[in-house]
Parts: C-alpha cells; structure tokens; sequence
C-alpha cells in the first residue's frame, strides 16, 4: 500500500472520514504522524487531514478557556491568555517541534511524551470530540487506545489564578530532553491548608495520570516541609513507573518524592 | 575554553613553527553544516527512484529450508526480487582487500542466518511503504539451531557453529594459532617472584556508533555501462573495492560519490549498502536507494565489539609491576568484518605505556550470533586500555600506593623496550600524569613531580629478555578438547637490535618454563644479564628467523618489517595505505588474493 492523504474543511468531515476507515489516523502537527511514516509504520494506511479554523482558535468562556486542538504550542507562547501554560509549552521539544505539536497531538503522545496533558490533567480539562461529545481528559485518556481514531475537537480548561498552578518537567538533557517525569501540580490553599489539590504526572505509567494518593494526603496538610511529609510518602504508591533510554523504574520510584517535594515547595 | 600549552616540555625535540597546532581552526565543512547545504548521499534523488528493503532473520541462528516470495512478487509496487542467487559473487570479508582474512560472509544468504537481522532477500519496488509490505509478505521457513552469545562459552567444545569458515568459532591467526600471541619475557617465573598477584576481569558491551544518518546508498544507471553510487560510506575505497568484488565487476565501472558522512564512528567502514543499491540499479536498470531505518542502524548495524579481558600482574612491594599476563576475547559477532584487524592492533598496543620486563597476552576474535562488529573510535585499543587504566588503580590499591605516583614509576621511559621489540620513544605519560595531578590538586610527591620520560629508561630497561614461547592453542586444538599442551621454547636475549632475535630451540629434554630462573643474588624483579646457557639442538636446525610475536599481517604493525612506525595511530583500516615495504613477507597469511 501506498499512503493517501485526504483533506478536509471541516473537522466534522474529517471525523466521518477517519469512523469509516480503520487504517486512517489524524493528522495534527504531524510531529507522531510523520515520524511514524518516516519509520515505516505499517499499520495505518490513510493521513486524515482537517482545515477546520475552528480547531486553530482559543477562546475564553467564562472563567475557562476554549483551546482549539490545532493550537500549537508556539501559538501557546504567543498568546497572552495562555501565559500560564507557557512553561508548558517551552518543556516541549525544540522551536521546530513547538511550531508544529499541536494540543490534541498531546493528549494522543504515548510514553514518555505528553507534558502538556500532565499540565491539562490539573487544568480540569474537558476534552471535546468534533462530534461534539464532551468527557473528562482522565476518562478520555482511559479509553485512548481503544479509540485511536477519535477527533479531538477542543479542550477546555479552568484559568488558574496566580501562584496555584506549577508544572516541572524532570530531563538529563537540558533544555529539550525528554522527559524522565513531568509533575503538574493545582494546589489551592484556604486558610493556610491546602484544598482540593490535584497532581499529575507524565513519563511515570503508559498515559498521563492523577495521582490521587499524593492529593488525598495533601488535603488539610499545611504547604511546608513537614505538612507535605504524607503527600511524599504517598508519591509513587500504586504506581509502577516504565523502564526506558532515559531511567529505569527503580530510578524514577527514587527520585519522584524528591521532584515533587521541589514542585509544591517551589524549590 | 582556554588552551594551556606546556610548551616547556620536550621543548629540544619540536620545532616550534607549526602551522596548525595551537591555532584556531574551522572545520572545513562547518560552513555547510550551520547553512544546511551539505549535502548528503540522500540529496541525490533521481526521477523513479525505486527503494530496497531486506527480508532479514528473526533468529539467532536458524538454517533456511525455504523462502517463498510468490505473494510478495506479485504485490503493487515490487520490481525485482533480489535473491542470493542474483549476487554475482555472493561471499566476502572486508578485509580481502588486503589480503587478511578468509571470505566468510554472503551479502545475501542462502543456507543459514547466524544473527538477528541477517539478510536473506531484497525487495526492490516503487515506494518504501510497498517494500515494506512485500517484505511482510514473504515467508521463510526457518530451522531454528541452538546459538551461543557469549565469547568463552563459544570457545568449549560442545558450542554450536557460529561461521562455517572458521569452525572452531575462533578467527585463525597466522593459518597456525586460535588466537594472536604476544610472549615477551617470562610471565610464570616473573609471578612467582612477585610480591603479589593482582588479577581482574573487566568488560566492555557493544556500542552501537549511532549516526544520526542511518547507513544508506543510491546507485544509478550511467553511461558507458557504468553506475554512479552516492553513498554515505567513511571509506569510499573500501566500498569501491567491496562492491566491485561482490558484484563481481571492475572497479572502473563504478563511479563512487562520497561527501558529507551524516556521523560515521566507525560505523560506515565496512558498510554494505552500495553492492545492494547498485546490484537492485543493474537487474532493474532503474535508479535505487537502499538506506537503513533506525531500527536496522541499531539491530544490523555492527558494533563496536564487546570486549573481555583477563588481566593477572606481578607486582612488588614497591609498586614496580614485573610481569603482565593478558587473556582477551573479542567478540566478533557471526562474521569476521575488522575484529580480526582489531586484536592485532590492540596487541601491539600490550602492556600499554608501562615498562613491564615479562608481558604475556593470548586474545582470541570469537564467532558468536551477535551482530557482527567493526570499527569505532580507537576499537582495538579503547577496551583493552579501560581494562589496562582499571587494574592500574586496583593494583596501586593493594599496594598502597597513590595511583598517580605508581603510574609514573611504572611508565615508559625513552629507550625502554616495549612488549612488541620496538623501542619506546617520544614518551610522554609521565609529563601528562604530572600536569594531570596539577591541575586536579592531586598530591604527588617531589621525587615524582621531577621524573622524567627523559631519564632512567633504556640500558638494561632495553635488553629483550629471555622469552619463553610455546605452541599452545593451534587451530582447532581446543575445539577437540586439547587446549594448551603445546611445546615450550625459549628465545636467547639480544639487544634491541634491528636485526631479528633468532630462535634458538631449547634441548630436546628442556623442561617447561621456569627454566630460567634468575641469580638468586639479581633483584628479584631484574632477569639476569647473563642467562644460564641454551643449548642449541644439533638434530634441529632454528626455525626461519622471527621474534616471538607470530608476524603480524598486513594492517597490523609489523614487527619485524623495516616500516617506519608499527604505533600508528590510525582508528580505522582505511586510513592505512594497503602496499608499503616490507608488507608483502606478510601478505599472504591468511591465504586469499583476490582479483
């Protein structure tokens, strides 16, 4: 087989393209696409694309933002509403790679990339199919491999207010290594304790992931070395982090009480 | 980064009107590279251009009982099948070249795979993805055969046969030995003099060079019957000659186009993508590229080799080593490529920079299912001197010395007579440990901050010693379970004279080494200067005048030629000029002349 490629105008198109043929897959900004051709992939036989300028667009609504998932993540570091997600956007390869990976690429990056999705996990991101169907980014990253084809319309996440949000992406090679762990973090505080906190790691298990045990011993913890005592101890439990090039599954179970302790501290 | 030079060192053995060292220099493809106009093998695309892919082992060792290609022909896209058959003289060695070495390898083969990724058949056809597809589609039916990974576990008789051609699993040094031999001195009386005994075992993996360029070639139809080739090769003579050889052609009909290597190391000395990509060019009579995906780059690109050597010293209390015992293997993956080349020149490279009066190696180039492995930087040398650095810090350890202290009591001086009978000159270690511990606010003692490469070496340093030799290991010995058992003789002492040591054979009931045990009154680590007499055999007449390191062939320094310096420094075979004087005594060795 050779490789088609087949544009559409509207994302909704592209969508019923892709339902209707298995060997199809989306095209974003083609940072996976492309390599995976490049490497021979065989098991797609079909590029999808959409020209849709809706999938361009960031929008606010409310006390949210609308991120269409063409945006790429130079587009992020240009806009103004997106300031908080700009070091997000900056872990993420280099300028080329930035000007090409798109969003809804990243919700779709297996191991070790996907730092925005770590980023997006603590955002409250709703993920928006072009169908129009909406989910939680956790269920969706739950049925990813079931749904390879799905259409990512947009995504829709909480604007932080100052000083809530932190993100820290762990490399060996600096500044665009890949990721050894990602660690994002929504940590509010009431009263001098901590509420409703939310964790997510990247690169630490096959997709992006909450860390539900880190935030349920944050809860009503005091922000300081010995208030987060719990939270550290809780940092890998139930997790079973991959051995890859960059570390093995010992190494990242060692090292992630230690970068999470620097996140929440801002050390 | 500043460069400090000390030019204060060796100042009366240097002119100091060089041109380029110590002065700023732009690399002469810089300006390409940072303008991304280099241009690259893969920039030469040509209308039609038809891709190649290979149809490569699953398996470790397997014998092929068929391949059917009957779905894959017919699939849209494939032009040509290219099958063993289909290469015009399908068996090489690399270094057939230079004479060195037995063919040993099929670029495509036919009767059985000896490693993971093994080619067996080549799919040429319109777009890569279609060659992949036919690639999948044919079926091989494999009889898969018990494999052996591991250098030593190779060597015992009851392993499996890596390489036909050589069926003891070990390249065949000098049509003689299992092994290189290098015997300078008396190791076993040497240990049994020592102090202590230091012994230590290091390894070295495999390491893939890893270029950001992946192997590749694309060939094209010429005029005058003749194919131009563009192709990513570090050594486009050696891929001109391998590829006339294999496509059994002359020389002057392949037009060879180098340029920009995209990252070599090594891993392009002994490429074989050129013969395939002009062999798919001659059948199709269409242009094709035959390139490597990163997968291939890894699993089917060779290696540095692994390496493991046994390291045994003889060392005194005052931290003077007198004897040096090593016992290597190479491991040279399913076919023979350059490791054989390696071990001669990593021999010659024995005790490493250190004066050591009894130095002793065997180091064997062992045939497993691994890849098979070539160059990469300094091969040869680089892992032997791991082991070499590593044993220094262990034996200054157990004697308690600081390690940069017993490196200079231990180092060549000019004048001292190296393993291999050359005389060691322009040394310089001790300076570089002495700038070394200064700038690292190493302590070192006066009397070693004022020692010199200069002073204390050669005189007595210089004597070739009484050298036991011995016939241990021929070809196939061990493979028959008789390892070792060989004669032992004794070479007489002579100064480092260019003429060559003669043999003189030792009486016919001599007893095995120590035969020559020193003067009680000599310093334990010093052999005597008068040696108890040898009487020469009347019945035998001296074997053909040789130094007790077998000869060495030609990409190998020789030591008994006239050239000029057997310490080149030379990383990789194709830098070495095949005819040189004093080569040919050599030449034949290994037995094939080829062309």
């Amino acid at each position: 087989m050779s490789i088609s490629v087949k544009t559409f105008a509207s994302s909704a198109e592209a969508a019923s393209a892709l339902s209707s043929d298995r060997t199809a897959r989306f095209m974003g900004g083609g940072t996976l696409i492309m390599r995976a051709v490049n490497e021979g992939d065989q098991s797609f036989n079909a590029i999808v694309l959409a020209n849709d300028p809706a999938l361009k667009q960031v929008q606010p609504q409310g006390d949210r933002l609308i991120i269409g998932a063409g945006v790429t993540m130079a587009q992020i570091l240009a806009s103004r509403d997106l300031d908080f997600l700009h070091p997000v956007a900056r872990a993420v390869g280099g300028p080329a790679i930035r000007n090409m990976a798109t969003v809804g690429g990243n919700l779709f990056a297996e191991h070790p990339y996907g730092d925005m999705t770590a980023a997006l996990l603590v955002l409250d991101c709703q993920v928006t199919l072009a169908g129009g169907q909406s989910s939680a980014l956790v269920e969706f990253l739950r049925d990813r491999a079931r749904e390879p084809r799905a259409l990512v319309a947009s995504v829709s996440i909480i604007r932080p207010q100052s000083g809530v949000f932190r993100f820290k992406k762990v490399s060996r090679v600096k500044p665009k290594g890949v990721s050894l762990m990602t660690i994002a973090a929504w940590v509010p505080q009431s009263g001098g304790r901590i509420s409703g906190a939310r964790i997510a790691y990247s690169s630490m298990g096959p997709t992006p992931m909450r860390v539900t045990a880190v935030e349920q011993a944050l809860e009503g913890a005091a922000l300081d070395e010995a208030g987060i005592g719990n939270a550290l101890a809780a940092a890998t439990s139930g997790i079973e982090p991959p051995t890859d090039s960059i570390a093995s599954s010992w190494y990242r179970k060692e090292v992630a009480p230690v970068h999470l302790k620097r996140v929440l501290l801002e050390r | 980064m500043s460069v400090e030079f000390r030019k204060e060192l060796f100042a009366n053995e240097r002119d100091d009107d060089l041109n380029e060292i110590g002065k700023g220099t732009q690399r002469q493809d810089a300006l390409g590279h940072v303008t991304g106009r280099s241009p690259y093998f893969d920039d030469h695309l040509f209308e039609g251009l038809l891709q190649i892919r290979c149809v490569r082992s699953p398996h470790h060792h397997a014998r092929i009982r068929s391949v059917d290609y009957s779905q894959a022909e017919n699939m849209p896209g494939v032009v040509r099948i290219i099958r063993p058959e289909d290469v015009p003289n399908n068996f090489n060695t690399l270094l057939s070249l230079l004479n060195f070495g037995r063919d040993d390898e099929p670029l495509l083969s036919s009767k059985k795979v000896s490693y993971i990724g093994e080619p067996v058949l080549a799919i040429v056809a319109a777009s890569d993805r279609q060659a992949r597809d036919a690639v999948a589609a044919v079926r091989v039916d494999w009889e898969v055969l018990p494999h052996v990974l591991d250098v030593e576990e190779a060597l015992k008789p009851d392993a499996p046969v890596v390489n036909d051609v050589y069926p003891n699993n070990t390249f065949d040094y000098h049509d003689k030995y299992d092994h290189q031999k290098l015997r300078f001195g008396d190791v076993e009386t040497a240990f049994a003099q020592a102090d202590k005994i230091v012994e230590g075992r290091y390894q070295m993996s495999p390491i893939e060079q890893a270029p950001i360029e992946t192997n590749g070639a694309i060939a094209a139809p010429e005029t005058n019957d003749r194919f131009v080739c563009y192709t990513s090769t570090q050594a486009l003579f050696f891929s001109l000659g391998t590829a006339a050889k294999l496509l059994n052609v002359s020389s002057n009909r392949l037009h060879f186009i180098g340029g920009t290597v995209g990252g070599g190391f090594g891993g392009k000395v002994d490429s074989l993508v050129e013969p395939m990509a002009i062999l798919g060019c001659m059948l199709t009579g269409k242009p094709c590229r035959f390139v490597w995906d990163r997968e291939e780059e890894m699993q089917v690109g060779a290696p540095r080799g692994g390496e493991r050597w046994y390291l045994k010293d003889g060392v005194m209390n005052d931290g003077r080593i007198i004897a040096r015992q090593f016992t290597g293997y190479f491991d040279s993956g399913a076919y023979t490529r350059l490791s054989s080349y390696a071990i001669i020149k990593g021999t010659a490279h024995l005790p490493g920079p250190y004066h050591i009066p009894n130095v002793k190696s065997d180091v064997f180039c062992v045939f497993t299912n691994r890849t098979p492995a070539t160059a990469m930087r300094g091969f040869g040398v680089t892992g032997v001197d791991f082991a070499i650095e590593s044993q220094m810090d262990k034996i200054a350890h157990e004697v308690g010395m600081n390690p940069v202290e017993f490196r200079i009591l231990n180092a060549y001086r000019d004048g001292d007579m190296k393993a291999h009978r050359r005389e060691a000159k322009n040394c310089a270690l001790i300076e570089c440990a002495q700038v070394a511990a200064e700038k690292a606010n190493w302590p070192i003692r006066d009397e070693f901050k004022q020692a010199s490469s200069m002073v204390g070496g050669g005189g007595e340093r210089a004597q070739i010693p009484h050298t036991v030799t011995d016939e241990d290991g021929k070809i196939g010995d061990r493979r028959a379970g008789r390892a070792g058992g060989g004669q032992t003789r004794t070479i007489a002492p002579s100064t480092p004279a260019p003429a060559p040591v003669a043999y003189t054979p030792p009486p016919p009931s001599a007893p095995p080494a120590p035969a020559q045990q020193p003067a009680v009154e000599q310093p334990a680590y010093a052999h005597p200067a008068a040696a108890p007499a040898y009487q020469p055999a009347a019945t035998q007449s001296p074997p053909p005048a040789a130094p007790a390191v077998t000869p060495a062939p030609p990409p190998a320094p020789a030591p008994a030629a006239p050239a000029p310096s057997p310490a080149s420094d030379s990383s990789q075979p194709s830098a070495r000029p095949v005819n040189r004087p004093g080569y040919s005594r050599f030449a034949s060795n290994s037995g094939f002349r080829r062309r």
